[in-house]
Formats: structure tokens, C-alpha cells, sequence
């Protein structure tokens, strides 16, 4: 279970997120990226020693400022149920394993390109551009 | 997941008043004027909020006026609008009973 992938499921769950600094903020994950930014909706803010208190309607917060995150159990059975669903679709992935070369590395994104059906002759073929990363938005 | 999404979507606090926690600890609030990807910031009559001499984490009223500045992004940690920012007198994770 890859850690930036647990957290795109989490988007729309509350989460907990803590700073180096050690500020809390309480609230729903709106969107997340592949910095580990985070956008996060009603966030309750919580001062470093946990006695001031903010409410804030939404806030942006860099991933390189976060130190952990805390999310609902239950988004780890939807991202083993996602990962679960995704390899039943594409039994043999390893197989077909060079169309990862390139640029796309061998993480989800090589992936997802193979599952658009875009795998052009060349390998890094145009058509799987376009697909790689769209592909696995539908999905989650 | 691709590379290229950002969860950053400032363009709708542009000319609204902002709230900036920079990495060290100083807090700004000032009118965004203007972003770019890498989140380098242009704010206007911009405030800062000075901090407790004693205990640095643990920001005052006291404010300084900095006019216009640019934030530079990899020191900007958290970007929120200041409409609709409050601080909360109570604990609101206590039971609503307890805090009463």
C-alpha cells in the first residue's frame, strides 16, 4: 500500500494532519497531490500545546511542513478494495511490464496507462499520455 | 495520480485577505495579488503578527505593517483566507456537555 495512494482515498474523509511545528488541523481532505499538499475543508486548528483554538473554512498546506497524518480506519479497507478491484481487471500485469519504461516509472502511473488501452507501439506512445494519471482518477 | 495535479487552487482568494504561516514561525495576513505553481506569493498591505518574546510559538495582537511583499514558496506552510477565521474561546473536541 503505497502511503500518497492511502491518502488520495482519504480525500472526503476527516483527517489529522500535524505539522513539524507541531500545529494540529482537524478537517475533511478536499484534494491532496503528489507533494503531499493538502487541501483541507472546516479545519479546526490547534495550537502547538493544544490550548488555543481556531476555526478556519479551508486551508492549503504544504506537504514538506507535514509531519504525519491521521486517517479513518475505514479508508484502509477502500484503497485494498480499490487496489483489489484494480488487479482483477489486469490479471497479468507483470507480463506486460515494458510498457513501464519511460517515463512513467513503475509506480501507479505506468500503470493506469496499460488500463486506457494506450499503450501505442513505441512504448511511451502519445495515447498513454493522455491516459496515464486520468485513468486512476475515475477510479478512486 | 498524476505529477502535474496541484490541490492548490488559489485563484479564488485573489484580492481577498489571506492568512500566511511561513516556515519559522512568523504569521502574515495581507490582500493576495498574485501566485505562481512553485506558491510564491504577492500580498498587499500586508500585517505581521508579532510573537511572544518569550514563547516564540505563541503569536500576540501586536502587528507590525509590512506594505507589500512577496512570500517566497518553499517558506510558505499554510495558506488559508482570513474571512471566516476565528479563534475558538473553548475546546471544541471536548463533549459539548464538558465545555459548558
Amino acid at each position: 500500500m503505497l502511503p500518497l495512494l492511502l491518502l488520495k482515498t482519504a480525500q472526503k474523509h476527516p483527517v489529522l494532519v500535524e505539522l513539524k511545528n507541531g500545529e494540529t488541523y482537524n478537517g475533511h481532505m478536499v484534494q491532496c497531490d503528489s507533494w503531499m499538499n493538502v487541501h483541507l475543508r472546516e479545519v479546526i486548528c490547534t495550537s502547538k500545546d493544544g490550548d488555543r483554538f481556531w476555526r478556519i473554512p479551508e486551508t492549503y498546506i504544504r506537504g514538506n511542513t507535514i509531519k504525519y497524518l491521521r486517517v479513518p480506519d475505514e479508508v484502509i479497507d477502500k484503497v485494498k478494495e480499490e487496489t483489489y478491484k484494480r488487479d482483477e481487471k489486469r490479471p497479468n500485469v507483470f507480463n506486460r511490464g515494458r510498457g513501464m519504461r519511460g517515463r512513467g516509472g513503475g509506480r501507479g502511473e505506468g500503470r493506469g496507462q496499460m488500463d486506457g488501452g494506450g499503450r501505442g507501439e513505441g512504448g511511451r506512445g502519445s495515447g498513454g499520455r493522455g491516459n496515464r494519471g486520468r485513468g486512476q482518477h475515475q477510479q478512486l | 495520480m498524476s505529477r502535474k495535479e496541484n490541490a492548490l487552487d488559489l485563484a479564488k482568494f485573489i484580492d481577498k485577505g489571506v492568512r500566511v504561516k511561513l516556515s519559522g514561525g512568523r504569521e502574515v495576513e495581507g490582500t493576495l495579488k498574485g501566485y505562481d505553481q512553485l506558491l510564491n506569493l504577492v500580498l498587499d498591505e500586508t500585517t505581521e503578527f508579532l510573537r511572544d518574546k518569550d514563547d516564540p510559538l505563541r503569536i500576540t495582537d501586536e502587528t507590525r505593517s509590512l506594505g507589500l511583499v512577496v512570500c517566497r514558496g518553499t517558506a510558505v506552510m499554510m495558506v488559508s483566507p482570513t474571512a471566516g477565521t476565528e479563534e475558538l474561546a473553548t475546546n471544541p473536541f471536548l463533549e459539548p456537555g464538558a465545555a459548558e
